[in-house]
């Protein structure tokens, strides 16, 4: 039985491996050969995404990262935090329960590159946004042990000393405009300036980031510290910026206790 | 070895590393005010360094030796040696990154030390750095012994062994400062990105042209696995790999894709860099020095074909598995499951090929430790498949993924498979290659195994425990049905674990130590014997019909 | 070499090349290998049948089982919160005292306590919810705004100083930053604090420092210091203490003043789950107490 259903497939190969036996003298019919079989799968892949709709919601009202939260999102791919945290709540009862409303790719949208991670040292970060407070955040990272002591994540105390390098932020959002995030002209010439307004509510540069990226801009000295923008008040408000950009996934999850 | 190179070559050697002092100098002026200018200066000092070297031997006497009848070893030496080191370093620096996830003190009050910045330097140094190393110079050897050729000239291939070193420390040193597109396994910025492109063309080419002077018929096996190797790794690279730089005048970039595109593109990559890196590189590896250890024919020719191709083809399907119940649309993560599944066949049958290539020699593997290496490579390496394609399924992978079982089963792979078919190979290459009649110890040949496979398998052991404990603790649920687990509560359980696998880390890196050494012994102090045959004889081959399996 | 070549061994031919001293067998693919990539295939084939599998340009194939991942989740998590309703309800409308006097709903409080407080309050208020340097101890008695349940559930609710629209505000001034009172009288009015829970200074600072509180401090803590659960100004002649009680501490919270900020829960916990807690640190406290 086994044998005659079998049979067909041994025959075919019988004369593949014949085809074969003459093909494998071509150094070049074996690079097409492995180009062809090597190509199909990431074409039917990964193509579609681009031209499916429902690959990625809409949401008209998604925000943009602001300079300091993208100087932010650049020092957490720097440290390398990505490392040990995941910004991606599976569809899974457990994660969604622990975490909050599962991820959806609307929110990931303007992440270039996307941070969804693949270790969960530590915990999901993709709503921490606001779930602890600025100093609380600051204190954590510079160390990490004093408020969780069994934690063993590394501390960041540095940051708090180093002064935010904010001269290449146009050429920054510049750059993440050419690859697709819709920044204007007058945020990029004012990413420099906004990225310090929105960690000095005293200063009179708050109006224009409230102004270019919105009412609910979190403009806080996020670091504590009032007499110097450092990277720690951009890791922080990138921090709590995570999972606030759109509120879609909320409104299309069920809530408990309705 | 500078003067066996001709007049010509050394001075094209001389241009090709002073512009690479010009290029440094130009990294390290016009990003002075960036990390990319510290970047420019290693450029420029690995540059000056080779660019003296070759200029000393400017004026020496050309060589006189017929070229034509010998292979040429002198970058194959190099390369083997620098394998040994990146071994040591990275692994080292493995077990440093092992020890911090159980102390989290351990480590120096600087940034740089910090875990997310030297894990990659781990990642990366084991596989460009010792795996990348390790294939280049097994490459060149096989190529030119199944192709009766050799190499078609002398300068390409120090080309592509050094200028693939210098990629692999711009990586390593622009982590540590911090350097870094966060894509896991293409961490490198966008001019590493550009340099490694040139190099692997050269790479390509090299190989090309090899093959076509070759004086057999037919292109053995472990050639089409490297040829594999190199055409798909050019090609998931480039694409991965598209950004758009913030400025010329610094290192910082961002990807062209982002969002679920580039997660989808991302993983495709990562999960190719396993197959055609991690696997077919290394299937090749094993495919020459497996059947020319134990002195027994392959298996199945016939197998061979169905597990290439069989690879080649699925492989590329299952990046996906890394991404199974995120925000990617489901339709992609059951392509990627099914194939996953399907894939394993051609996997098992290139792991059950080497196995029964063994049949008739198993006295050899209880006896050879080198021989045994391999073997035991072969048998990790139909483990970890069969455990990867488990993993793949979506309900098994909502247990795994995140958790330190998929640490486990990379390592399973990593240190089970990779590592320890490269140093089987490079044990039985060593006296080939300095005309040597031994190793120089065989005793640590066997120290070294046992010491491989135990840190192996206390690796593996204890990240299955933690990664299924942790898994399962994430999703205990009480009788009134809420969690029961805080993630703190897991941290504590993970532990003792993490303690096990740093000591696994230590034994295997011991091993490595003393390969090594032996190494070096060998080429220091173990008398010359020359050996018939190893060169390319006359081109009299024969073209047999292909008979009917049986 | 011919093709006639047989390895000795096996008695099998082989393909009659030789690369380097390597030959290779022309044995048949094993049956085996042939059965499995039937097996595979098939069940593959099934899959793709059943779930959603392949692309099509703008839309994909859907499965037959009309399964999608999103819903799947979304189902279970509505049937698991339907199921704990049941009890969840009577969590949500008893008193705290009621629930820990009923065995079944206190199994449910020390079932789910735990984590709920674990992962959400513990970075702050510590394990043992015994707060830190800037964090209150939950279980010592001493309230900013009050401890019984309702309050606490408020809090919860709003937060502190958060990002909410009914947040509670506390806010200590910073009198010495802001130039409201110079260094010295600080000092004065660190002493006279120390002095309302017992600790020593000399008699006359402490005056001086009674006369500065009387003028700057009572409106928000009182005549006599012991605070103002409205504004949120804690009691400071208890003893307890969240920034510090010592010489340093206590000058550094008045020169700089104190915004403590505790998270709004609102958007994260259900209210259930926020019974739960604050039902949860009773239960705690009072074991502590005990
Ligand atoms: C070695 C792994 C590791 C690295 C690297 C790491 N973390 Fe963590 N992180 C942890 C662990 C473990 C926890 C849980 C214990 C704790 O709260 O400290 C944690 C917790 C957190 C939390 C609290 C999350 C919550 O919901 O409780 C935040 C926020 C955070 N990390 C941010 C960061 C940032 C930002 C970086 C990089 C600058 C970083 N982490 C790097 C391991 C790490
Ligand atoms: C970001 C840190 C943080 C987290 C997380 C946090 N708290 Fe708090 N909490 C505080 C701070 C700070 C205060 C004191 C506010 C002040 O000083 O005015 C506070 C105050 C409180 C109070 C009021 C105490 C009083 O005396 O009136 C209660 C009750 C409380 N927290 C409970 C909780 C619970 C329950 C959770 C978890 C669901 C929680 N907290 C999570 C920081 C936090
Ligand atoms: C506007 C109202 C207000 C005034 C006026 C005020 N306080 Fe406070 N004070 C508060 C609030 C609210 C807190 C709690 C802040 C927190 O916990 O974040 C507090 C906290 C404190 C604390 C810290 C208690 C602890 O547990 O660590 C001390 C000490 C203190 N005040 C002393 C004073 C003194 C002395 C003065 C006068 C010089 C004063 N306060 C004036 C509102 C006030
Ligand atoms: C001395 C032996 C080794 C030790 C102690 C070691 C240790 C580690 C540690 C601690 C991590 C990080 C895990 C985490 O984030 O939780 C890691 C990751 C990794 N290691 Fe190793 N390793 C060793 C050998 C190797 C070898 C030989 C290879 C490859 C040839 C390798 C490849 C990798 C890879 C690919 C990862 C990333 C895994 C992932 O992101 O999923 N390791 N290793
Ligand atoms: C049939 C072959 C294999 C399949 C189907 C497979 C499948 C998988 C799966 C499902 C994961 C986990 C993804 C996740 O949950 O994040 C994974 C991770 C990984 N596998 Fe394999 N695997 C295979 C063979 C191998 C081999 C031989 C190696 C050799 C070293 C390897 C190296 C890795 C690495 C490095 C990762 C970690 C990727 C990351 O950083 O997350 N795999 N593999
Ligand atoms: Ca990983
Ligand atoms: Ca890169
Ligand atoms: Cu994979």
């Amino acid at each position: 039985m086994i044998k005659t259903i079998l049979k067909p497939f041994a025959k075919f190969f019988e004369l593949q491996a014949r085809t074969h036996y003459r093909v494998e003298r071509h150094s070049m019919a074996l690079t097409f050969g492995i180009i062809l079989a090597a190509g199909v799968g990431g074409f039917v892949e990964i193509a579609p995404l681009f031209t499916i709709d429902d690959t990625v919601e809409i949401d008209p009202d998604m925000r943009l990262y602001t300079p300091l939260e993208q100087a932010g999102r650049d020092i957490y791919i720097r440290e390398g935090c990505y490392a040990c945290h995941s910004q991606m709540i599976r569809t899974l009862r457990d994660e969604v329960e622990r975490y909050g409303p599962y991820s959806l790719a609307v929110e990931s949208q303007y992440d270039h590159p996307m941070l969804w991670g693949s270790k969960r040292t530590g915990p999901d970060l993709a709503r921490v946004g606001e779930k602890y407070s600025d100093d609380w955040q600051v204190r954590h990272l510079v160390d990490p042990r004093a408020l969780v002591p069994e934690s063993i994540m590394p501390h960041y105390a540095f940051l708090l000393d180093a002064q935010l390098e904010t001269d290449s932020l146009p050429d920054r959002l510049w750059a993440l405009r050419m690859v697709g995030v819709p920044y204007t002209d007058d945020m990029i010439e004012n990413a420099a300036g906004d990225a310090v307004g929105q960690a000095r509510p005293d200063s009179d540069r708050v109006n224009g980031v409230v102004e270019r990226y919105g009412q609910q801009t979190a403009v806080r000295t996020f670091d504590g510290r009032s007499d110097m923008v450092t990277e720690m008040d951009a890791l922080v408000a990138y921090l709590q910026i995570l999972g606030r950009l759109t509120d879609l996934p909320q409104q299309i999850q069920p809530q408990p206790e309705e | 070895m500078m003067s066996n190179l001709t007049g010509a070559e050394r001075t094209s050697a001389m241009l090709i590393s002073g512009m690479g002092v010009v290029i440094g100098l130009t990294m390290a002026i016009v990003g002075r005010n960036d990390v990319m200018g510290a970047q420019g200066w290693i450029v420029l000092a690995f540059s000056a360094v080779v660019f003296f070297m070759v200029a000393n031997a400017l004026y020496h006497p050309e060589p006189t030796e017929d070229r034509t009848t010998s292979y040429y070893d002198d970058p194959t030496k190099v390369g083997i040696v620098l394998a040994l080191v990146w071994a040591v370093v990275a692994m080292g620096i493995g077990v440093w990154v092992a020890a911090q996830l159980a102390w989290p003190g351990l480590r120096f009050d600087a940034a740089w030390s910090s875990f997310g910045r030297i894990r990659p330097v781990h990642t990366s140094g084991v596989i460009f750095g010792f795996g990348g190393n390790a294939l280049i110079a097994t490459s060149y050897h096989i190529m030119q012994r199944t192709s009766r050729a050799r190499m078609p000239d002398q300068v390409t291939p120090w080309f592509v062994l050094l200028g693939f070193n210098l990629f692999c420390i711009i990586a390593a040193s622009g982590y540590l400062m911090g350097v870094t597109q966060s894509k896991e396994y293409a961490e490198p910025e966008w001019y590493a990105d550009i340099w490694l492109v040139v190099v692997w063309v050269a790479y390509f080419v090299l190989y090309i042209r090899t093959l076509a002077r070759r004086n057999e018929p037919h292109i053995y096996v472990a050639n089409w696995y490297y040829l594999a190797f190199i055409l798909v790794v050019a090609v998931l690279h480039i694409v991965n790999n598209l950004a758009i730089p913030a400025s010329l005048a610094g290192a910082k970039s961002y990807s062209a894709f982002s969002g679920v595109q580039d997660a989808m593109t991302q993983w495709w990559y990562g999960h190719n860099a396993v197959a055609f890196f991690l696997t077919s590189g290394f299937l090749g590896m094993l495919y020459y020095f497996l059947p020319k250890r134990a002195d027994r024919p392959i298996y199945s020719y016939r197998l061979s074909i169905l597990s290439f191709w069989g690879i080649t083809f699925f492989y590329i399907w299952a990046g996906s598995h890394h991404l199974h119940y995120t925000a990617l649309p489901h339709w992609v993560q059951t392509l990627g499951m099914t194939f996953s599944v399907m894939l394993l066949i051609p996997s098992w049958a290139s792991a059950g090929n080497a196995l029964m290539t063994l049949n008739g020699a198993w006295h050899k593997v209880r006896d050879d430790a080198t021989l045994r290496f391999m073997m035991v490579a072969a048998v990790f390496y139909g483990l970890s498949t069969f455990e990867g394609s488990f993993m793949a399924i979506r309900p098994v992978n909502a247990l795994s993924h995140y958790t330190d079982w998929t640490i486990g089963h990379v390592h399973a792979g990593a240190m089970g498979w990779v590592a320890l078919i490269t140093f089987g190979s490079i044990y039985a290459l060593t006296p080939v290659l300095w005309h040597r009649e031994r190793m120089y110890s065989a005793k640590a040949v066997e120290w070294h195994f046992w010491l491989a496979l135990a840190g192996t398998v206390i690796y593996v052991f204890a990240m299955w425990n933690s990664g299924i404990t942790q898994g399962l603790m994430w999703r205990t649920y009480t009788q009134s049905g809420t969690l029961r687990f805080s993630f703190t509560d897991t941290l504590i359980a993970m532990h003792p674990y993490y303690v096990a696998r740093a000591l696994g880390g230590l034994l295997f890196v011991t091993g490595a130590c003393i390969g090594f050494w032996n190494v070096i012994m060998t080429i220091r102090h173990v008398s010359k014997q020359n050996r018939e045959l190893d060169h390319p004889t006359s081109p009299k081959a024969t073209e047999p019909v292909l008979p009917v399996a049986e | 070499m011919s093709v006639k070549d047989r390895d000795p061994l096996t008695g099998h031919q082989t393909t009659g090349h030789e690369w380097n001293g390597i030959t290779e067998l022309n044995t048949r693919v094993p049956r085996v290998v042939w059965f499995f990539i039937l097996v595979t295939h098939l069940w593959a084939l099934a899959v793709w049948v059943l779930l959603p599998a392949w692309p099509l340009v703008t839309t994909s194939t859907k499965g037959i089982l009309g399964l999608d991942q999103r819903e799947e989740v979304a189902k279970k998590v509505v049937a698991a919160n339907s199921d704990r309703a049941v009890w969840g309800e009577r969590i949500k409308s008893l008193s705290a005292d009621e629930i820990l006097g009923d065995p079944e709903l206190f199994a449910r409080i020390s079932d789910t306590g735990p984590q709920l407080f674990g992962d959400n309050c513990a970075g702050c208020h510590g394990a043992q919810a015994t707060g830190g340097p800037g964090f209150p101890n939950l279980i010592d008695g001493a309230w900013l705004w009050g401890g019984d349940t309702d309050t606490v559930m408020e809090t919860l609710r709003v937060g502190i100083n958060a990002p909410h629209p009914d947040t509670r505000w506390a806010q200590m001034p910073a009198f010495g930053r802001d130039g409201l009172l110079p260094r010295n009288d600080i000092r004065m009015v660190v002493d006279y604090v120390q002095s309302l829970s017992g600790v020593k200074s000399p008699a006359d600072t402490i005056a001086a420092g009674a006369e500065i509180f009387a003028t700057n401090c009572t409106s928000c803590h009182g005549n006599d210091g012991t605070g103002n659960p409205d504004a949120g100004a804690p009691d400071l002649s208890d003893g307890f203490w969240i920034y510090g009680g010592d010489d340093e501490a206590m000058f550094r919270t008045i020169w700089g003043g104190r915004q403590g900020w505790m998270p709004a829960w609102e958007d994260r916990l259900t209210e259930t789950e926020r019974k739960i807690i604050t039902v949860y640190l009773q239960h705690v406290r009072q074991d502590t107490v005990k």
